[in-house]
């Protein structure tokens, strides 16, 4: 089972506030470093299970959320504590770039 | 055109790695443009064997060897490259297509920054490094390529098929005549200029230019220079690290299977004699690869 949640614009709201530390992976199909991040991003769900929650949205799929905060250019990475935006992520990286890149925000 | 070895990057690493491959008796070609490399403005005097001499002395003595023996130097940049099946699709700033069997990365370590008040702030909100990923989200909205080579005009053409306006930024203009010649038969406006600074509110809004031009824009795209390491790598399927290097293992080969890389690219210590040991070993790895697969 993925540890990674498919997020909408619709279930959007909910799926930020259910948990203390959130991240929105922000991809496209077409895209290919996010293509390439999907794997890695499952495999650090695992490793962070149960301190931080992840999620995908589908930006050719879902427009309103990637509008309301401004995503031009994938894949971004939106972070989420308590509900309220964080931070973001820019860009892909190895596994280790993207680990270290989370840690920070335990 | 079909090659066995297809090496990126004209210089030390890059024409080594060519030497080592074409002496195997394999078919290699070279894209890149030696005058690009770091080595060219540089004197030597910490390499094995010789008197202190010029860089760009040694890279001539080596381009000749190579060719020598049977290697294709383009002098001509890449703009992408594919993977297809268990070869490589290349594409030439001049649009030639070339299929490879095997690839060696020897790109450098680019330097793609801008340092322009607003890059860093805005990257991601209005600033993208690279056009092929962000184009969709510029739909009917208003852009700027800058960077003066190939990939900025590359980047400005597929841009102009989202973007409702599109304006190429450079210094000078100095793509190839066959990209030159498809940006000029566009409305793209070709501004002649350097940014002092990208502005906007939660967005890119616009960039001031040194010529006294403010542009009014939705997205900034900066295209400096040869095709990028993190660009190059991500096609063919490589992430680099934190810092920017390409794995590889004592072979010189990456992850990715028909894949390797030298020099610079790999990381410290930026040296020509790592880099062109590395170059030795990519050659001859990237030649046995290609023999093996014939069998």
């Amino acid at each position: 089972m993925s540890g990674v949640t498919e997020v909408k614009d619709s279930t959007f709201e909910e799926f930020i506030k259910s948990a203390p530390l959130v991240v929105i992976d922000c991809w496209a199909p077409w895209c290919g470093p996010c293509r390439m991040l999907a794997p890695i991003i499952e495999q650090l769900s695992e490793e962070f299970q149960g301190k931080i929650k992840f999620g995908k949205m589908n930006t050719d799929e879902n427009e309103n959320t990637p509008m309301k905060f401004n995503i031009t250019a994938i894949p971004t990475m939106l972070v989420f504590k308590n509900g309220a935006q964080l931070d973001r992520i820019v860009g892909a990286g190895n596994k280790d770039f993207m680990r270290q890149k989370f840690s920070k925000y335990l | 055109m079909d090659f066995d070895v297809a090496v990126i990057g004209a210089g030390p690493a890059g024409l080594q790695a060519a030497l080592h491959a074409a002496r195997k008796k394999v078919k290699v070609c070279v894209l890149g443009k030696m005058q690009n490399s770091a080595l060219m403005k540089a004197e030597i005097e910490n390499y094995f064997g010789t008197e202190p001499r010029s860089g760009k002395e040694m890279l001539d003595i080596t381009a000749k060897a190579a060719e020598g023996f049977g290697a294709v130097l383009m002098e001509e940049d890449l703009l992408n490259i594919e993977m297809e099946g268990a070869a490589f699709k290349l594409k030439t700033e001049s649009l030639k297509e070339i299929k490879a069997k095997a690839v060696i990365l020897a790109p450098g370590i680019s330097r793609k920054k801008l340092n322009v008040e607003g890059e860093k702030e805005y990257h991601g909100l209005g600033v993208s490094y690279c056009a092929t990923c962000d184009c969709n989200f510029f739909k009917k909205k208003t852009v700027a390529v800058l960077g003066d080579a190939s990939m900025a005009a590359s980047a400005a053409l597929l841009l102009r098929e989202y973007a409702s306006k599109v304006y190429w930024v450079a210094k000078d203009f100095k793509a190839s005549p066959e990209l030159m010649d498809k940006v000029k038969a566009t409305d793209i406006e070709m501004v002649q200029a350097w940014p002092i600074k990208i502005h906007g509110d939660q967005v890119v809004r616009g960039m001031a230019l040194d010529n006294g031009r403010d542009l009014t824009l939705d997205g900034v795209f900066i295209e400096l220079g040869a095709k990028g390491v993190a660009d190059l790598a991500m096609e063919v399927n490589i992430f680099p690290d934190e810092k920017g290097y390409i794995a590889v293992n004592r072979e010189c080969a990456t992850e990715t299977p028909g894949v390797f890389a030298c020099g610079d690219v790999t990381g410290l210590p930026w040296q020509l004699a790592k880099a062109v040991g590395e170059g030795c070993v990519a050659g001859l790895s990237a030649a046995s690869y290609v023999r093996k697969e014939r069998e």
